[in-house]
């Protein structure tokens, strides 16, 4: 089990019930009662679920069965949506319920893309996530949760784990219960009793073809993600997925965009001040003193605007600044672009008034910040526990080169007409940094990746549905940064547009893929 | 308290004492502790035929039902429910339900309609009943119901009138498992105490779908829970498979060789219980018949009964049905291990898919036989021992006429109307219909065939008016003169009672609001005041309509509709109800005044109550000596006597077996010296032998026996598969849950489920590919799904799907948007659209993602009623091949004059009352039979006789 060294120490107030639940496959008969009494008890509207009862076809005839798995969230106690929402609208109860406040959600989805197991989802009728509490609000008058009384054959259990009288807590400590991937360091609260190792591993099943399951459609659209996988599936037994529900990947182009943005904010700024450290370039030059600032003021307005659009509730964007979870990176984030922006404005200010020197003495907080900004998005993308492919100790470095090299290739033309000194020595930023991306790119293809999480995210990237947009950006990066070794001034100054169009495509293939993998 | 499964310190229901007003908190609110006040009233699901118990939360606010939730007072299902109970909601607050009646403005089936009110709908219908009923034309006027979902009350309006216009669903149902549990005990429904059990023996799939899901679902799983075995045949892969120890999956129609196998291997072993079989079994009526110089002692049936079956080895079961020795040696060592403790049931399944399906049901029992598992703990007992059915206010007399559009000569032992032939029947011009009321009931859409309804429908020198008694469109409802909108589960009041286990109850559905309001001092004139726009319901309309036919009492139609508090009044809901509660149900008034209630507030207060529990094995009571008077004992023990039958509260329908020839009636049968009650059966014992199916042109099939399948691979052209037509999912119930969307969300199409090996035999066929599926009378284009759950060689699809409109009107969440072309005989319907979100009171409905609504399999098959029980058997033999150019998903072709030699052909399989009947009925009077008619009624006319 993965336990990271930072990890949140659990709540243990060790008076008071700790709820948890028992779903019994070895009863279950797949009737879907829990499903609609659920919509009921909770008003959830058509399109999304807090729980779903998935079923697998597996064997061959005649020895093949259908096996159920009624998934929904898992009550972590190291729950990943509580430490990646902003604004503590996830939280936890003393109790063990992570439960949600809707009035205070952002609508960024940090929680979407940390829970490993698919449980949240935005509500369409109020744009805030939303997901199984265990029905707390039946808990908290003496109710039992309303997929438990409904059940016709009483699979699913609700009960205090501190209790030794109640069943949960029985079956807990007496039989041999499994949880969803343990692997995610969550510590689940939801436990599953004879479930089919194809059913708990969302990648075990084979997706069917034809847009059919055995007796719905699946659910289209480029971003609705089915369990399953369409070509190789995680099982040595024949295991055919016969039902499921689809699930949306949380962030969309605005969060491939917005990494695109905040590189060239801080690339713009470090290419600039490490031309101005090696000569390259005149402190007192255009680049720097105009270039640089106004870029990057530029493209961080740009980042804050499809950041915001990005929220169900834009209109409560401020909450993060009112009310910050500090271990959520958004947050961090947020204080760390906030702090840069507020750092280029003075050296906008400066280069104004004229004082020119100052703006050097200001580059002592405007460099850490620079970098923060460029890599902070590779912490935001490892809380999202979820994403396999996100929790890679490069990605920092990654996203400091290809910041160096947005930002080298943005001011590229800059040089050429302003500062024609400074040219040739961000032609060498640009070109150097293109090939360490490509360098990274290709170790991230050719390493195998640990889990098949993962793995499964690079083919969907690479040989998926996003490898047009992939293999075109990383050809456009190559060829940009062969345009930086040509004599050439009309193609050195195409590797501009080809390295950020490169970059671009990149980050949203690289954005998308992580997020096309089923997790429930 | 009511404390729930967890075990907890939780509860899953709040407390009786706080129904009245009981506080939660709004979920959607939430974490703000917002508190919501509900009235908590008790009703009855009104999806299946388990009629499962619900609690309807009342808000107090808004005077609107907020959710529902299981009644943890009602006995079989003990609080807890399936996917479509929760969903009832969805029913009540469907958007495109029907709220106002509804009169056509264009021809039938233009799809035209202007609203119109109560009076106009119930003076037209009145005028035309009445007119038929005063020119002795009882029998233009007819019922036609699906699931009723009550037990008696329309049977008895239409006794009322004195007309023969029941009609049901039933012969596309579950005729045939009826007919082979009749032949064994007079009862046509077993009542399986699986919870008790040692094996379970199924050849259903209940726990997902059947007679009586929820509450079976719960007593299986208990039972496998405790230990016992599960026994599962089906040819495809059901959720019931997917829980069995032991899955066979027979070629279709091969049940009944399997069984015998097993029965066989149990005689041939010596592992049956001889003492039961010597005591319950007619085995000497058999002999007597058989060899009447034999000696008659049971030693000589016994070596009779080792002869009988000897043929039906495992080896021989394996050829016929495909599935290995071994396993069929396992699974009869499983069986021979219950003991009294095997809890066996059919229900549709393999017995309504197959050309003599009712000799499945048949062959199960005679294992429950062997094994003297009958009404024992954990076995089998007679439906009618585990129902009550109370006396109501007013028992109108049996009608005096024989309805032969329902009751056809050729069919006299059907066990129910042969419904689905009623277009031929009209073409074939042998009556026709004035009034014809369609109740909560599709034949368009449900049964064969559908293209014949249709044009029946579009004849009106066929049917005169049809009356849709419908709370939502239907494929039926289009086709209608009028649409009068009846209520929901929670908008009406019916009482019922299933035989769910081992135990008598009554359930009581009642129109929620208008009990929560009248909870509140509030006087409602009829339920219309309480529902949703002017949706009633059909006690109160079957009053007002009576009234109407017979307003001064003349034809002596009215008295039955009267109040006896009032005279000169109409009966009320209250009253009537009021008067069974106070009168019918033995401990009622007891319980009631124990709680401060009348005992119709009790009811209403929890919706159920139990009669009687264990009710143990009424066949070895003893019958008391004051019953005997005069009694007369014939040669094979069958007590007769003169003494009248005791009043008893419970009616629920039993068979008559006929009296002796100096008149009395039959009372018991004597075993072993002792007269005891026995079965409702000529013989008063089990028949393992059936006189009357000796005496009514069928000697072959007196004793179980297997009859090969219209489907049996003898009877199949190279080629040619099995199509399982019949299969259910545990989310949908036919055409009646169509208008919950939180059901239509889980299943939305009906792919044709079809083995990987004869998919890759058909050319590499992938999942989603279009295939065209041909029967004997046309085909239909459907979507492939390949899987491995099902049979080589068979391929199914569920019945659910594949609804479908014409015009604007329709379900559409769940129905695709069709037209139909005729050419002479070819009917041909294609699909212009599917399924869309639209715009509408719920914002959900543009939420709408799915946009399949599934193929209408149906409308390709022929007419198939099996000779014996009537019943329509569903399996068609068909061609599977790649769609053709020029195919598109979800067409059907039809050409009906196919469908009409299918019908000749299996009509002259029957074998007619007018030729076989021993006594000159048209029916053995003493077999059950919906309205049963007078005896009078059952003289075949003079031109038959």
């Amino acid at each position: 089990m993965i336990v990271h060294a930072r990890q949140v120490p659990v709540d243990d107030n060790s008076s008071g019930p700790l709820w948890a639940k028992i779903i019994d496959q070895s009863r279950c008969i797949g009737c879907h009662a829990c499903t609609t009494a659920c919509k009921s008890e909770n008003e959830v509207p058509l399109s999304v679920t807090r729980t779903y009862v998935k079923s697998v076809d597996v064997g061959t005839f005649p020895n093949v069965r259908r096996a159920f798995g009624v998934t929904r969230c898992n009550q972590c106690e190291a729950a990943p949506c509580v430490t990646a929402c902003p604004t503590s609208a996830m939280y936890r109860r003393p109790d063990g319920i992570v439960d949600f406040d809707k009035s205070i959600c952002i609508g960024c989805k940090a929680c979407m893309a940390a829970c490993p197991y698919d449980a949240i989802f935005i509500n369409p009728q109020d744009h805030s996530a939303e997901k199984c509490n265990f029905c707390a609000h039946r808990l908290d008058v003496g109710l039992e949760p309303a997929c438990v009384v409904v059940c016709p054959v009483e699979a699913l259990l609700v009960g205090d784990m501190r209790d030794p009288a109640s069943k949960v807590a029985q079956m807990v400590g007496r039989e041999p219960l499994q949880v969803r991937r343990p692997e995610k360091g969550t510590r689940p609260k939801v436990f599953y009793k004879g479930a089919h190792q194809a059913t708990l591993d969302p990648l075990a099943a084979r997706r069917p073809e034809g847009g059919l399951y055995a007796w719905s459609e699946q659910p289209t659209g480029p971003r609705e993600i089915g369990s399953g996988t369409a070509g190789r599936w995680n099982s040595s037994a024949a295991a055919l997925l016969s039902y499921d529900v689809s699930h949306t990947a949380p962030w969309d182009w605005r969060v491939s965009a917005y990494t695109w943005t905040k590189g060239i904010a801080s690339g713009v700024y470090l290419v600039a001040l490490l031309l101005v450290a090696f000569g390259g370039a005149s402190a007192s030059g255009p680049l720097w003193r105009w270039a640089a600032p106004l870029c990057a003021i530029a493209f961080l307005a740009l980042t804050g605007g499809l950041l915001v659009w990005d929220l169900e509730h834009p209109a409560r964007f401020y909450l993060i600044f009112t009310r910050p979870q500090w271990r959520s990176w958004l947050v961090r984030g947020a204080f760390i672009i906030a702090a840069y922006s507020a750092v280029l404005a003075l050296d906008l200010l400066v280069t104004l008034t004229g004082s020119g020197p100052v703006s050097l003495w200001l580059a002592i907080a405007g460099t850490p910040l620079a970098v923060m900004t460029a890599v902070y998005t590779g912490y935001l993308f490892a809380q999202s526990k979820a994403r396999d492919l996100w929790q890679n100790p490069l990605l920092p470095p990654h996203l400091l080169v290809q910041s160096l090299m947005a930002g080298a290739a943005v001011l590229a033309p800059f040089a050429a007409w302003f500062e024609p000194a400074a040219f040739a020595a961000a032609l060498i930023v640009l070109g150097t940094s293109a090939a360490v991306h490509v360098l990274f790119v290709t170790g991230e293809l050719t390493l195998v990746h640990v889990t098949a999480h993962a793995q499964a995210a690079t083919r969907v990237m690479t040989r998926g549905a996003y490898a047009r947009t992939f293999w075109t950006g990383a050809a456009l990066v190559v060829a940009g940064g062969l345009c930086c070794a040509c004599p050439e001034r009309a193609i050195e100054l195409a590797a501009t547009p080809l390295v950020l169009a490169g970059l671009l495509l990149h980050e949203h293939a690289y954005v998308q893929s992580a997020q096309a993998v089923p997790l429930a | 308290m009511y404390p729930g499964a967890s075990s907890c310190g939780l509860a899953a229901f709040p407390p009786k004492d706080r129904w009245d007003d009981w506080t939660e908190l709004d979920s959607r609110a939430w974490p703000r502790r917002e508190e919501r006040r509900y009235a908590l009233v008790p009703t009855t699901c009104f999806n299946c035929e388990s009629a499962c118990g619900l609690l309807a939360y009342v808000d107090k606010a808004t005077g609107t039902i907020r959710k529902f939730e299981g009644n943890p007072e009602h006995p079989a299902s003990r609080g807890r429910n399936c996917a479509k109970g929760p969903a009832t909601l969805n029913q009540i607050t469907d958007p495109e339900r029907i709220l106002f009646p509804l009169k056509r403005s264009g021809v039938r089936g233009s799809g035209t309609w202007e609203r119109t009110t109560w009076d106009v709908a119930l003076d037209d219908i009145a005028a035309r009943i009445r007119a038929a009923i005063v020119e002795k034309r009882e029998n233009e006027v007819m019922y036609h119901v699906g699931r009723p979902g009550e037990d008696g009350y329309t049977e008895r309006v239409l006794a009322a009138w004195g007309v023969d216009g029941h009609n049901s669903h039933t012969n596309i149902c579950s005729s045939s498992a009826r007919c082979g549990y009749a032949f064994w005990m007079g009862l046509d429904r077993p009542s399986a105490d699986h919870a008790n059990a040692d094996v379970i023996f199924l050849i259903s799939a209940h726990l997902e779908s059947g007679h009586y899901f929820n509450p079976h679902a719960q007593r299986i799983v208990e039972g496998k829970h405790a230990g016992a075995k599960v026994i599962v045949l089906d040819v495809r892969l059901s959720n019931t498979a997917t829980h069995a120890d032991h899955w066979l999956a027979p070629q279709p129609g091969s049940e009944a060789a399997i069984l015998l196998a097993i029965a066989n291997d149990l005689i041939q072993r010596g592992a049956y219980d001889r003492d039961f079989v010597r005591r319950w079994w007619n085995w000497d009526e058999y002999l007597l018949a058989k060899d009447p110089g034999a000696e008659p002692v049971f030693e000589t049936f016994e070596r009779e009964l080792h002869a009988l079956y000897e043929e039906y080895t495992f080896e021989y079961a394996a050829r016929e049905s495909g599935v290995g020795v071994d396993a069929l040696r396992e699974v009869a060592r499983v069986v021979a291990s219950a003991g009294t403790r095997l809890s066996s049931h059919t229900w549709r399944s393999a017995t309504a898919g197959n050309l003599g399906g009712w000799q499945v049901a048949r062959c199960l029992f005679l294992l429950n036989a062997l094994l003297g598992a009958v009404a024992t703990e954990g076995g089998v007992y007679p439906n009618a021992w585990n129902k009550f059915v109370p006396k109501p206010i007013y028992s109108p007399p049996h009608p005096k006429t024989w309805n032969e559009l329902t009751w056809p000569d050729e069919y006299p032992l059907a066990m129910h109307e042969m419904s689905f032939l009623l277009p031929h029947l009209l073409t074939q011009g042998r009556g026709k219909i004035d009034v014809y009321f369609t109740r909560v009931y599709n034949p368009v859409w449900t049964n064969p065939n559908g293209f014949g309804w249709i044009d029946a429908f579009l004849d009106p020198a066929k049917i005169g008016l049809h009356v849709a008694l419908t709370p939502t469109w239907s494929e039926t409802a289009f086709f209608a003169d009028y649409i009068l909108p009846m209520g929901m589960g929670a908008e009406r009041h019916d009482l019922h009672s299933y035989e769910t286990h081992d135990s008598q109850w009554l359930g009581f559905r009642q129109a929620v609001l208008r009990a929560a309001r009248e909870r509140n001092g509030e006087t409602i004139r009829d339920s219309r005041d309480a529902n949703p726009g002017e949706v009633w319901e059909e006690n109160e309309f079957w009053i007002e309509l009576s009234w109407r036919i017979d307003p001064d009492g003349a034809l002596g139609i009215r008295p039955y509709f009267e109040s006896q508090a009032q005279p000169g009044t109409r009966l009320t809901i209250d009253e009537y109800y009021g008067h069974i509660f106070e009168h019918s149900v033995p401990g009622l008034v007891e319980r009631a005044r124990a709680e401060g209630m009348t005992p119709l507030a009790y009811m209403r207060r929890n919706g159920a109550f139990e009669v009687q529990r264990k009710i143990g094995a009424l066949h070895e009571q003893e019958v008391a000596p004051g019953e005997l008077v005069d009694e007369s004992i014939d040669r094979l023990g069958r007590v007769y006597t003169r003494a009248e039958k005791p009043p008893s509260p419970n009616v629920v329908p039993i068979p008559t077996p006929a009296p002796d020839a100096q008149g009395r009636r039959p009372v018991g049968v004597r075993i072993d010296g002792r007269i005891v009650r026995g079965f409702p059966t000529p013989s008063g014992k089990l028949e393992f032998y059936s006189r009357t199916l000796v005496q009514w042109g069928w000697p072959e099939y007196a004793l179980p026996t297997y009859i090969k399948s219209h489907v049996h691979p003898e009877h199949l052209q190279p080629g040619q598969m099995t199509l399982i037509p019949t299969f259910r999912l545990p989310t949908q119930i036919h055409t009646r849950g169509g208008n919950a969307k939180w059901l239509d969300e889980l299943a939305n199409t009906n792919p044709l489920w079809i083995h990987t090996s004869d998919a890759g035999r058909l050319g590499d066929l992938r999942t989603g590919d279009l295939v065209r599926v041909t029967t004997e009378i046309g085909h239909f284009v459907v979507k492939a799904w390949v899987t491995e759950g099902i049979r080589p060689g068979s391929v199914a699809c569920s019945h659910h799907m594949g609804r479908w409109r014409l015009h604007e009107h329709g379900q559409r969440q769940i129905m695709a948007t069709v037209g139909i072309e005729q050419t002479g005989d070819r009917w041909a319907m294609t699909r212009t659209s599917g399924v869309r979100p639209f715009a509408s009171s719920d914002p959900d409905t543009q939420r709408i993602w799915w946009t399949d609504a599934g193929v209408h399999q149906n409308l390709a098959f022929g007419v198939h009623p099996d000779p014996v029980s009537g019943m329509h058997c569903w399996h068609q033999a068909v061609r599977v091949a790649r769609a053709q150019t020029g195919d598109a998903y979800g067409d059907v072709v039809v050409d009906r004059a196919a469908a009409r030699l299918v019908f000749e052909k299996w009509l002259a399989l029957a074998r007619p009352a007018s030729r076989n009947s021993p006594d000159g009925t048209r029916r053995p009077h003493w077999m059950l039979r919906p309205l049963k008619p007078a005896m009078d009624a059952y003289r075949l006319p003079e031109r038959n006789a």
